[in-house]
């Protein structure tokens, strides 16, 4: 966050008209901006600038986007949001062009008999789709009624009221494949599903399947080169030589799904040699001691032949954190290695935050810590009724128990809709069908659906599934409601609307939602505008929505973080758990063991798929927007990983067209022969293999590593374990 | 006057192509038209690696090859050293691109004049107050900057760092590398 | 990122027509010196040289497609005297002026002046040779970037004019076909003359830099080798060279001169306007650019 960021009480002390006064120690004042607004050009005819934030990841960073005649033109990063910090990525500045795309939704669209696509009228769909749910709610009950949405400042608030207006508790994320196990096993042993790294302030910091500089948040992009710059020593656990590397010391090409055993070997040594923060643990740990007891033998040389990284490494790394903590830890990541992908992902969380303590570096400058953010007060009940809180349990959370609650198990309610328990699904800004996992099979369960609403911009797979398509306008089109950020400064950043409608016929998720509650019989909980309810909020925390849309971004330094405050652990112990009866009832050790991933390759010409990130995608979200896929067609992006020895091995050579294949599925793609992948997988781009005719850029184009991935759910926690696959892969024609 | 240039410092860079679509958003190129192109390079075998990208544009050379063969003058250099296309004059005869050692230039699909990067600081509007590709970059690969002037930013980082052009003496360019 | 060709077949089109129209007016003004008698075949040239030169520059406008969209644009070509296409404007309107001149008076029955002819004769030379120096100054391409190709490309200019115009005098003037033969000597010689330079530009590129080694092996075990091997070097000059040598020295007298002989020579030429394509196309799309970054 910088100096110059404008603060709650500046800016009142502006707006009320004292200028330059320095309102908090280092935060300049309301005078600055307006000065700096000041030098802005005039705005002439249909041209304007208004603040809003990216939509192509969920970092959603702010910038402050111009218009010239009435067409987007230039996007300036905001300095002050929390995750932009004055930069967007390459996705930030290429998927405004979807708003322009051809390939946008323009009406609402209802399926016929003959499984074709018709447009219909709002009022019509409305109606339609209302009479379903009535006559869902009526035969099945609420519970037979599910929601799933990757979470978007209005989206999230608009999806979760509407299906609590229906008394429905089934309310996904896209969690289940995405971060869920990460942000389950941390809770367990910490109680809260995720921490940050002060890596710019870091001796050491250690990052486990996460590279910034691929899946990028500039925040955390520019915290690294920090820490780097600083002289911190940066290690990089990934099969991938990924292109965070840059700014690290070293790359240890770990053997994927095997991070626990590396984990649990570091740790094995800091209790071993007795250099663990042993006062700490004894303060704020439950369960060391069968910790201790689970480790004993998990030496590095025990490690080492699983994982592939020497025991030499391990002894040093693990000698070096204990040097280098407090200020030392390793990173939560976001998705990579332990968010979803393996038959241990959520336990591998476990250990991090397990190792993580052992270090005794939480809240502690370079260490790991809990960053406070704001959330809105109370709003007033007439004009905002309060939901009542639907009964019963989430469908998947008894089979998941470990399954973090606000997430739940997306997938498992598809599963639960093909055997009959679910009737009717929503999906926002969700594609499931081709993201989350066996496509084919995701469009089984979906077909089973009496009624199946797709809310999106374009034609993705799920929506290809739906008998409903409502088309939203785009993220640049619409005001959401403000997003609170939390941060060593908390802050709240805005998405306001930039671009006039482009397409008539279409709404933003407010107006859709509200508009869908009342046909459903619950309209009296939607009384409000997204105006006033952004208001509302804004004011229950001192601001207004006209402060916030002059500015873009507003922290609050009253709440920033203080280092070396004692967190509170929501855990049932108040403490730090290195055991958890919940891991046990879910079949788990007490305290986190060695759990060995689902497949193994068998080498020759087996190979693991695992699947990363590449700087100019998000998933299926981007891949239809023409800068970034020129971007992947110029540099042939869509080719398949495969380290050089097993290529020669193989009789592959770099640009070869291969086929790859197993149970699910079979496909063609050439070859990218590299030294940067561990031997034993192979590593497919995501973000490609559109299915979608409708995404005439996307379509066809590359693999899709879900085509690969069979139905099948993490033990406990419920992630899709997205890299569970085993793949064959032969030269074509060979 | 000035003699404007810039160093890229590929140590920085991560190969983001956070430039490259911030270069085509600001100065409204088309989708596939890009004034920045990236070289990766992946040094060393298994498990001892290390990956440099190296993003090239038009170098703004002194002695630029594309304005020596430009029939028609669309080419030409401002009295600040920018190499420039004026979009008037080009007939898209793409001799310029064939004559370019650095392959900095692309034909505009829908005009079919050639174009290139434009040094376009000069011509910055609406918040942008230095050229898209150095004030996009996350990691601060790129300073751009006045080469006549010792004080500049970017002489003395050419100085410090001993940054040279990306190819010798190849041509006389105006973009420095650090690598 | 791989490299693809800044120009393609319309451009090497433009660039064998006009060598070809060049080719075509050298060829007439041989005629007239030696075989003055073949009237019909020196005006058939005149014919030949002007038309397929104005193909050639209409496919040029076509392919500078800004300037097709803004063709007044075209007007500022002669604005800087240092660029080789500026020359190249110069050369062929002079020439396309004296080449329609000539045409003229062949139309109107008038004898053309020997001066003219002269002055067209050195056109269609700069014209040919200036196809070749406009690769031949890009840097960045070593297979273009030598003293060989504007050498080469006149060489085969002057072989696909005389086929052209041989090939019009086997199908139309069988008499004056029969007589000249000194040009079927010169048409001879040279392919003779051409694969002797393509095998020096190829052995000079390939050694000269990792660029033109690649673009070499590109044209001979790559990509393109089909097409070279087949194409150019079987096609175009080897089996044109075998055919006419075995017409010109060991062919009996009496097929020499039959209708069949005119047929197997209408082949050959066909075989050399082929070959000098194909040496532009494979010219113009087989050229790497030398790798400035590594």
């Amino acid at each position: 966050m910088s100096e110059n960021a404008i603060t709650r009480r500046s800016f009142l002390a502006g707006s009320a008209g004292v200028a330059a006064l320095a309102a908090a120690g280092g935060y300049m004042s309301f005078g600055a901006w307006k000065q700096a607004c000041a030098d802005e050009p005039a705005s002439d005819e249909g041209s304007w600038f208004a603040y809003s934030m990216c939509n192509a990841c969920s970092s959603k960073c702010g910038y402050k986007a111009y218009v010239k005649r009435g067409r987007l033109s230039k996007l300036i990063p905001n300095e002050y949001d929390a995750h932009a910090q004055g930069k967007i990525c390459a996705r930030g500045y290429g998927y405004p062009a979807i708003v322009y795309s051809e390939d946008r939704l323009t009406d609402p669209l209802k399926k016929n008999d003959k499984g074709e696509f018709e447009v219909i009228s709002w009022e019509q769909a409305y109606q339609e789709i209302g009479d379903k749910v009535k006559a869902i709610l009526d035969s099945d009950g609420p519970q037979a009624l599910a929601m799933v949405q990757d979470p978007r400042p209005s989206g999230a608030y608009y999806t979760k009221r509407f299906m609590d207006a229906l008394g429905s508790p089934n309310f996904y994320t896209h969690g289940a494949a995405c971060n869920i196990s990460k942000a389950s096993g941390f809770s367990q042993v910490i109680g809260a599903g995720d921490f940050s790294a002060d890596v710019e302030n870091s001796k050491m910091i250690m990052y486990i399947g996460r590279s910034v500089a691929d899946a990028v948040r500039p925040a955390h992009l520019l915290a690294l080169q920090k820490a780097h710059d600083n002289g911190a020593k940066v290690v990089m656990v990934d099969p991938r030589c990924n292109n965070s590397t840059v700014f690290a010391d070293e790359w240890l090409p770990v053997n994927p799904g095997t991070d626990l055993a590396f984990l649990l070997a570091m740790s094995h040594v800091l209790i071993r040699d007795g250099i663990y923060d042993a006062a700490y643990v004894a303060e704020n740990v439950v369960g060391f001691d069968e910790f201790a007891a689970g480790v004993k033998d998990c030496t590095p040389a025990w490690a080492e032949a699983i994982c592939g990284i020497p025991a030499a490494d391990i002894e040093r790394l693990a000698v070096e954190f204990s040097q280098a903590a407090p200020a030392a830890c390793i990173d939560a990541g976001w998705r990579g290695a332990f968010g979803n992908q393996y038959a241990n992902s959520g336990e591998t969380a476990r250990a991090i935050a397990v190792f993580n303590t052992l270090l005794g570096c939480w809240n502690q400058k370079g260490g790991a810590l809990f960053l406070p953010s704001v959330s809105a007060g109370k709003l007033d009940e007439e004009k905002f009724p309060a939901v009542p809180k639907p009964e019963g349990k989430k469908v998947g959370s008894e089979e998941y128990p470990l399954a973090s609650s606000s997430m739940g198990v997306n997938v498992f309610a598809a599963q639960r809709a093909k055997e009959g328990a679910i009737k009717g699904m929503f999906f926002y800004n969700s594609n499931m069908v081709a993201g989350y996992s066996n496509p084919v099979y995701l469009q089984e369960c979906l077909d089973a659906l009496d009624l199946c609403v797709v809310v999106d911009i374009q034609m993705s797979e799920t929506a290809l599934c739906a008998d409903y398509v409502l088309p939203e306008c785009s993220f640049l089109e619409r005001l959401e409601l403000p997003a609170f950020n939390g941060g060593k400064v908390p802050s709240v950043s805005l998405r306001d609307k930039v671009l006039d409608i482009v397409h008539p016929n279409t709404k933003p998720c407010d107006e859709i939602f509200t508009g869908l509650a009342e046909a459903c019989g619950v309209g009296e909980y939607f009384p409000f505008t997204v105006e006033e309810l952004a208001d509302a909020q804004l004011k229950s925390v001192g601001l207004s929505l006209d402060a916030l849309r002059k500015v873009g971004t507003i922290s609050f330094p009253e709440k920033a973080f203080e280092y070396g405050k004692a967190p509170k652990w929501k855990t049932p112990s108040e403490k730090i758990q290195f055991v958890s009866e919940a891991c046990v009832a879910a079949g788990y050790t007490p305290a986190p063991t060695w759990v060995a991933p689902a497949v193994t390759p068998a080498g020759g010409n087996q190979f693991r798929l695992i699947t990363g990130k590449q700087a100019m995608h998000s998933h299926t979200m981007t891949a239809n927007c023409e800068p970034l896929m020129a971007i992947t067609q110029d540099y042939d992006l869509t080719r398949i990983w495969m380290n050089a020895d097993r290529a020669e091995q193989l009789g592959i050579s770099d640009g070869d067209e291969v086929e790859i294949s197993n149970d699910q599925h079979t496909g063609r793609c050439r070859v990218k022969v590299t030294q940067r992948l561990n031997p034993t997988a192979v590593f497919l781009p995501p973000a490609y293999g559109c299915s979608s005719k409708d995404q005439h850029t996307a379509y066809g184009i590359g693999l899709r590593s879900t085509d690969f991935q069979a139905y099948q759910l993490e033990n406990g926690y419920g992630s899709t374990m997205s890299h569970e696959i085993l793949v064959t892969v032969k030269k074509v024609g060979a | 006057m000035a003699r404007y240039g810039m160093l890229i410092n590929t140590k920085k860079c991560v190969g983001c192509f956070a430039c490259r679509t911030a270069c085509q958003r600001q100065n409204d190129l088309l989708p596939n038209e890009s004034f920045i192109k990236f070289h990766e390079f992946e040094r060393g075998t298994y498990p001892n690696v290390t990956i440099e990208h190296v993003p090239t544009q038009c170098m703004h050379c002194v002695d630029a090859p594309c304005q020596a063969v430009c029939p028609t003058g669309a080419t030409y250099t401002t009295e600040d050293g920018i190499v420039c296309v004026d979009h008037g004059r080009c007939i898209g005869c793409k001799y310029c691109m064939a004559a370019c050692p650095y392959g900095a230039r692309v034909v505009n699909e829908e005009t079919g004049a050639v174009d290139k990067c434009r040094f376009c600081t000069v011509s910055a509007l609406d918040g942008t107050e230095m050229c898209t590709c150095v004030t996009a970059c996350p990691t601060g690969v790129r300073i751009f900057g006045d080469l006549d002037d010792p004080e500049s930013e970017v002489s003395k980082q050419i100085a410090e760092l001993n940054a040279q052009p990306i190819d010798g003496d190849l041509t006389e360019a105006k973009v420095f590398y650090v690598r | 990122m791989s490299f693809e060709p800044i120009w393609g077949a319309p451009i090497a089109w433009y660039l064998f027509l006009a060598g070809l129209g060049g080719g075509a007016f050298v060829t007439s003004a041989f005629l007239r010196w030696r075989h003055p008698e073949a009237v019909n075949m020196r005006k058939a040239g005149h014919i030949i040289a002007p038309v397929v030169v104005m193909i050639g520059l209409v496919l040029l406008m076509i392919d500078a497609e800004a300037g097709l969209h803004h063709p007044l644009r075209f007007a500022l070509l002669l604005h800087n005297p240092f660029s080789v296409m500026t020359w190249g404007v110069v050369f062929l309107a002079a020439f396309m002026v004296i080449a329609l001149v000539v045409l003229l008076l062949d139309f109107l029955k008038k004898r053309v002046p020997a001066w003219l002819e002269v002055a067209g004769v050195v056109f269609a030379v700069c014209v040919a040779m200036y196809t070749g120096a406009l690769l031949g100054v890009c840097k960045t391409f070593p297979l273009w970037n030598n003293a060989l190709l504007p050498i080469l490309f006149l060489v085969s200019a002057m072989s696909a004019g005389a086929a052209s115009v041989l090939l019009v005098g086997a199908l139309r003037f069988a008499g004056e076909f029969e007589v000249v033969g000194l040009l079927k000597k010169a048409h001879y010689c040279l392919p003779l003359v051409e694969i002797v330079l393509v095998a020096a530009l190829c052995f000079i590129t390939s050694y000269n830099s990792t660029a033109g080694f690649d673009s070499v092996m590109g044209l001979v075990c790559g990509s393109w080798a089909p097409l070279f091997w087949l194409g150019l070097v079987i096609v175009g000059l080897v089996a044109p060279t075998a055919v006419e040598t075995w017409l010109l020295f060991f062919a009996p007298k009496e097929f020499e001169e039959s209708s069949k002989a005119r047929m197997v020579s209408v082949g050959v030429d066909a075989c050399v306007l082929v070959g000098g394509f194909l040496l532009r196309y494979l010219v113009v799309m087989a050229a790497l650019p030398v790798v400035f970054v590594m």
